[in-house]
């Protein structure tokens, strides 16, 4: 694209400056699923899930939780915020810690701690590979975990995804400039990663080479896990809106917004709106009688997708503007149930769902 | 003639009545009358010789034999004014007002007074339009109305005639639901008032519903003519085409069906915006399916499809985008949607479908050759009429030839030569637009074949119909478009004739 044509497209409104947003239909039209699911467990800011020996864990804040048999006492607790958590194959687990430590927790390394590297302070998703490394997605490279606001409004695109031998504890770059990796799953000879800035999931070889593999999502994509029948579970955590497009195509007021309004009450998306009157314009929610109609735009949302092998969505699970299940960072089969951890509303809760065979 | 025998004597009848073109036969003996104050619905597939039968009654054709009486007296109609002595007013399905008139001198044509007024002739207007319940401004010109407004004068202009009989001519195939319930409700009224109507329509419901007689033709022939009490939707269809089409057209809205599953995303519409008839409208498309679009008129349907197709451009500043397999597009004319394989079938054949001079072999060739993968730069008779072959034999056209002009077939036909000119285009996306608008029943059921068959090649298609039995057989979706956008998603086992119409209305 010349850079004329660029300029006429930013001042028209077109092609690539258009403000829009995709919409919710297809495998992805509106239903009230995760609003009906029962609640498993009721946490502050729970966000990461994990299946280990230990059974079904979930982070929450400096703490890991079980979920299928919840305990007044946390599992664990650590002196940093958990920021990223997956199970191994060995039945244990990793903690990623918000300053950039990674902790093994049972399995063969229970008790391993690998220091942080000043170049991984944002550790957003960590995945086992298939020959007993570990995957990092380093969200940015300036901003840390609790500040993926700020990062989305900066427009930064500094992320990157690192292979970690845990026997050296050394680290190699897989791919960088990404738009906040924020989800990592292996597959097959690829890694695929869930950009949360670009609303896209993209595959990256192992020599590096990055390619779309599922672009234009409605929402912004969170964390991957996989399901007893292969089939690939995407939380995503906050929706897409075109008021918030168009802020982000707005230089001038976003560096404004940042440098003088409280980030809880930027025009931004978040975990869960609609919790002060401050809140900014409420992007014209629209209430009758006191009610939220579910369909009115919302800066927080609750939204799960399934994807078939070819990264199609095919199903999906919501929770509509006027739900209590926002938020969703991380989402797990389990048993024949769906867990989702709602980090905005403060819930584990589980929907039952056979998934097809293959 | 006493009172009594005055009204058992029927207000017109036909009696033998034929027309022959050079030496074919059009319309074959029929017998055919009218009683005082009945709505009579005359049906048959096209070609069956409904619009000769009526065009002799309004004097537009003369019949080759036979004798028509009126009030038992053995009349002659000698051309239209002829008819409109007779008290017989026809309203066209193409409508025959001036389009740089007005509505209020449309319906005061031919009977103006020597000095005219023109503030009173639009008061007089207005209020006869008003009486009609037609919401329709008397200063328009006709040019800036839409088709169903058109319609509604075309259909004042007969009631003001005061005419003893009146003709309607697919008179609901552009109108909306209300719009017909409106009409539906006029013609009750005439009715009472001792007016006889008789009603031309492929839409067997509406036969079925307001009609007090049924006369069915086939092939130019008198098949039936019965109280409309004794047929069902199966018998009228029966005796229109010989055999049971009854659940190729409407089986899988009966049962619960199985969607086909959708494929990749095709096409994207996010935010589109045109003016105040596309409103920020989002939708998606995907391969292997048919999504089903139902609306009003005025519901922007029509229009989006006609920008996504290059057809119509969205707004200049912020219209939104549109992207076909992940790319962001901008069509400016519809030959570059054609070169990336997006077609559109347009809803107006006549207008917009086909050249009615040019014959069916160069009519599909015109769409090869505007192809992406065509070469174009020289015209190949042969190779024109070796694809007309194949397409008329694919799409059952029923032609003499493939070197007839298109005008010369019936409208289910014509609809297939503008399907089979979109189809040599070969689309990875096609949209239709109410592909079987004045089609007879057994052609809807070949073109509902089509649609469906090519779906299951995997293409991408987009079926936008006012007609709802249409939209429930057809779609793996339906998407139900009010004001200017998408406002529902349906699957087909959500999906009935009310939750669909109470989306499009409220």
């Amino acid at each position: 694209m010349t850079p004329l044509r660029g300029a006429l497209d930013r001042w028209l409104g077109r092609g690539k400056a258009s403000i829009t947003t995709p919409p919710l239909d297809g495998a992805f039209r509106p239903n009230d699923l995760l609003d009906a699911a029962p609640v498993v467990l009721e946490t502050p800011a729970p966000d990461s899930l994990a299946a280990t020996a230990l059974g079904l864990i979930v982070s929450s804040r400096n703490s890991l939780l079980r979920v299928d048999k919840p305990t007044p006492a946390p599992l664990a607790s650590f002196d940093a915020e958990i920021s990223a958590l997956v199970g191994l194959p060995d039945g244990g687990a990793v903690v990623g810690l918000a300053d950039g430590r990674l902790l093994f927790l049972g399995g063969r390394r229970d008790g391993t701690t690998i220091a942080a590297d000043r170049r991984i302070g944002c550790i957003t998703a960590l995945a086992p590979a298939a020959d007993g490394a570990l995957l990092l997605a380093n969200g940015s490279a300036d901003q840390p975990p609790a500040d993926w606001k700020r990062d989305l409004m900066l427009k930064n695109v500094s992320g990157s995804v690192w292979r970690l031998d845990p026997e050296s504890g050394a680290r190699t770059q897989l791919a960088g400039a990404l738009a906040y990796p924020n989800g990592l799953l292996e597959e097959r000879d690829t890694i695929l990663v869930s950009e949360s800035w670009r609303a896209a999931l993209t595959r990256i070889s192992l020599g590096g080479r990055s390619a779309p593999a599922l672009e234009d999502l409605p929402a912004y994509p969170g964390r991957l896990s996989r399901g007893a029948s292969g089939a690939i579970w995407l939380a995503l955590f906050a929706p897409r809106s075109q008021l918030v497009e168009f802020v982000l195509s707005e230089d001038g007021y976003r560096r404004r917004m940042i440098e003088t309004i409280d980030p809880e009450f930027w025009v931004a998306p978040c975990l869960r709106s609609s919790r002060s009157p401050f809140e900014p314009t409420q992007q014209g929610g629209v209430k009758q009688l006191g009610v939220l109609k579910p369909w009115s735009p919302s800066r927080s949302y609750g939204l799960v997708a399934r994807l078939d092998a070819a990264l199609r969505p095919v199903v999906s699970f919501h929770s509509r503007a006027n739900g209590r299940r926002h938020g969703l960072t991380s989402c797990l089969m389990c048993d024949g149930r769906l867990y989702f951890a709602a980090k905005g509303d403060g819930v584990v809760a589980a929907h039952a769902y056979e998934e097809p065979t293959p | 003639m006493t009172a009594s025998q005055q009204d058992a004597t029927p207000l017109l009848e036909m009696i033998g009545v034929g027309k022959d073109y050079r030496g074919v036969s059009a319309l074959r003996d029929i017998n055919f009358d009218l009683r005082r104050g009945e709505v009579h619905a005359i049906v048959g597939e096209n070609g069956a010789g409904k619009s000769t039968l009526v065009k002799i009654l309004a004097g537009a054709v003369t019949p080759s034999r036979g004798e028509i009486r009126i009030a038992g007296q053995r009349v002659l109609i000698a051309g239209p004014a002829g008819a409109r002595r007779h008290g017989i007013a026809m309203v066209y399905q193409e409508t025959s007002l001036v389009p740089t008139m007005t509505v209020a001198q449309n319906l005061y044509l031919g009977d103006e007074k020597f000095f005219n007024r023109l503030r009173g002739t639009y008061i007089d207007a207005q209020q006869f339009l008003q009486s009609l319940n037609f919401p329709v401004e008397p200063t328009a010109t006709v040019a800036s109305l839409g088709t169903a407004k058109r319609q509604m004068v075309e259909i004042a202009r007969a009631v003001r005639l005061e005419a003893k009989i009146i003709i309607f001519d697919e008179p609901t195939a552009t109108l909306t639901p209300e719009e017909k319930h409106h009409l539906f409700a006029l013609i009750d009224r005439l009715r009472k008032a001792g007016v006889t109507i008789v009603f031309i329509s492929h839409a067997l419901e509406e036969a079925l519903e307001i009609s007090e007689r049924i006369t069915i033709l086939r092939d130019g022939a008198h098949v039936i003519t019965d109280e409309a009490g004794a047929f069902s939707r199966e018998t009228v269809i029966r005796h229109m085409v010989g055999r049971s089409l009854t659940d190729e057209l409407y089986g899988r809205a009966a049962e619960a069906r199985k969607s086909r599953p959708a494929g990749e995303k095709v096409l994207s519409v996010q935010n589109l915006s045109m003016q105040n008839v596309v409103r920020n409208t989002s939708f998606s498309i995907f391969a292997g399916q048919v999504t089903g679009v139902f609306g009003l008129v005025g519901s922007g349907r029509t229009e989006t499809a006609r920008i996504i197709a290059g057809v119509a451009k969205r707004d200049f500043f912020h219209g939104g985008d549109i992207r076909f397999e992940n790319r962001s597009l901008r069509y400016r004319t519809p030959r570059e949607a054609v070169g990336e394989g997006v077609v559109y079938v347009t809803e107006d054949r006549k207008g917009d479908g086909y050249f009615e001079t040019m014959s069916v072999a160069e009519n599909i060739y015109i769409g090869r050759i505007s192809a992406r993968d065509s070469r174009g730069l020289t015209a190949s008779l042969a190779q024109a009429r070796g694809l007309a072959g194949f397409w008329t034999k694919k799409l059952n056209i029923r032609t003499l030839s493939t070197d007839s002009r298109v005008v010369e077939l019936s409208g289910g036909n014509q609809q297939k030569v503008v399907i089979a000119k979109a189809l040599v285009q070969r689309p990875r996306l096609i949209i239709f637009d109410e592909p079987t608008r004045g089609v007879d029943v057994g052609a809807i059921a070949e073109i509902h074949h089509l649609i469906s068959a090519l779906a299951d090649e995997g293409l991408a298609v987009m079926v936008i119909s006012s007609y709802l039995p249409e939209i429930l057989n057809l779609s793996d979706r339906i998407l139900v478009a009010r004001q200017g956008r998408i406002v529902e998603e349906l699957s087909p086992g959500e999906a009935t004739s009310e939750s669909v119409m109470f989306a499009a209305v409220y």
